[in-house]
């Protein structure tokens, strides 16, 4: 059913999606349970610079990536003597895909953190458990749903990343052409058409999935909220 | 006194019946020397002209769809087919505009020197980095680079070192901030980046003549149309395109 490069294409997309939830979650968990609990000054601002990719036209983030991250830019100058290169490289999409999924991340993770009742936590505190575990066995197992859900959301979010990966690290077949660059290519090529038509379909076939998953994952949380609450 | 009134309101009015306005559909390479050339063409003629600048293939499946434009300027022969085989253009009013040529460039800083011939060795140079070019599957840029490299027997030893950009300027950007030690773009593009420099331009005979075809849309409604494709054609605005780096075809 699927041709070699269909699978080359949709395992890349799979990859970069992944790499780069499983590298910002824990950073986006990190922000989600201070932006939840803690008031320092200048917290608007961290806030709004949190879901600036929300918002930004992703050709910016895209050139900002390539202008830092580049191997003549402050940040990828740095790395580059460690053997990390971004540019024109698969890591570099899933980068890419990390930052533009990771406002949807914070938001769900920081709305179920605001939703677990404080007083838990004191009383956990006052039973001597430490800062750490009372964040490891309280706040977070009765955020979970959140943090699943913010999860799904970057993860079918980065599935569909075209504008700052294609400024970044460009096309490259087999290293940075995810799923919506192949569409995107196949649209551009007189007659791929039809190959793009089937890409677009594995395309709705899989953010649907990761929706449906994210919706079934909440409703079968919901139960086991509610009688924490 | 309600004559001389409609009449003046009349007058007044006149001017801006007369003038029309024109869309022109461009590559994105245009864009600079069809700014200063369609400039004068407004201050002499009255007429008001609108340019969209896109990658020829977009603004090909744009005019397909329904876009309306009066002019489409194309980077290559190959998407004005695409246009005149769906019956889209006027006949007769296709004409081929300018040209320009092919180029390897490198960064303002870089001292690489490359002589583009038979076997001309690129992966050696490139190393580990990649070469910054058009889609060479879709991009007209890009294209031209596929057929000079493979002519030159050089392209199967670079083709997985290729960062395809969504269209010429992007590869540009690519090579003039560094990220790419080389690309390939027309004259007129490395002119306009003083971040670049040209390293060697391709011998005529590797790749498909690099023309600008110009037609006029059926669709078009408008005399200054035409027009406008003529003046673009004519003494003064070659002077303008010559002055960005195109050639007379």
């Amino acid at each position: 059913m699927l041709t070699p490069a269909e699978l080359e294409i949709l395992g890349l997309s799979l990859k970069v999606a992944l790499w780069g939830l499983a590298v910002s979650l824990p950073f986006a968990v990190a922000i989600a349970f201070v932006l939840a609990r803690k008031d320092f000054p200048g917290k608007t601002i961290f806030d709004a610079a949190v879901h600036l990719p929300l918002v930004l036209p992703p050709v910016v983030v895209g050139y900002a990536l390539l202008v830092l991250f580049g191997t003549q830019g402050p940040i990828g100058r740095l790395l580059e003597p460690l053997g990390i290169v971004l540019i024109f490289r698969w890591t570099g999409a899933a980068l890419a895909a990390a930052i533009m999924g990771f406002p949807l991340m914070v938001r769900a993770i920081r709305l179920s953190i605001e939703a677990v009742d404080p007083r838990l936590e004191s009383a956990a505190r006052t039973l001597g458990a430490s800062r750490s575990r009372v964040f490891f066995t309280v706040t977070l197992p009765l955020a979970a749903s959140g943090v699943i859900t913010g999860a799904l959301l970057a993860f079918a979010r980065s599935l569909g990343e075209f504008g700052a990966t294609i400024t970044f690290v460009s096309n490259i077949p087999g290293e940075t052409r995810t799923l919506p660059l192949a569409i995107y290519t196949y649209t551009q090529v007189p007659g791929g058409d039809a190959q793009a038509l089937r890409l677009s379909i594995f395309s709705v076939v899989l953010s649907l999935a990761a929706l449906a998953f994210s919706e079934w994952l909440a409703r079968r949380r919901h139960p086991a909220d509610s009688r924490h609450a | 006194m309600l004559r001389i009134a409609i009449l003046a309101f009349t007058l007044a009015l006149t001017p801006v019946a007369w003038a029309d306005n024109v869309t022109v559909f461009a590559a994105a390479s245009l864009k600079e020397a069809l700014d200063a050339a369609v400039h004068s063409f407004e201050a002499s003629s009255g007429n008001k002209v609108t340019v969209s600048y896109a990658g020829s293939n977009a603004l090909a499946k744009q005019i397909e769809s329904g876009a309306p434009a009066d002019l489409f300027i194309s980077a290559d022969t190959d998407w004005i087919d695409y246009v005149e085989s769906r019956n889209l253009i006027v006949p007769g009013s296709r004409r081929t505009l300018l040209a320009n040529d092919l180029v390897l460039i490198a960064p303002a800083t870089s001292t690489v020197q490359v002589k583009l011939a038979p076997g001309v060795n690129i992966a050696a140079i490139l190393g580990d980095k990649r070469i910054a070019l058009a889609n060479p599957d879709a991009v007209p840029a890009g294209k031209y680079a596929k057929a000079a490299f493979t002519a030159l027997d050089a392209w199967p030893a670079i083709e997985s070192k290729v960062a395809a950009a969504d269209n010429v300027r992007a590869a540009l950007v690519l090579v003039a901030r560094g990220e790419a030690p080389l690309g390939v773009v027309y004259r007129t593009d490395a002119m306009a980046e003083k971040n670049v420099r040209v390293v060697d331009t391709f011998p005529a005979g590797t790749h498909p003549p690099i023309v600008y075809p110009i037609v006029v849309l059926k669709r078009t409604t408008t005399t200054a149309a035409p027009a406008l494709a003529k003046y673009l054609e004519g003494a003064e605005a070659r002077a303008t395109f010559e002055k960005f780096g195109f050639r007379a075809p």
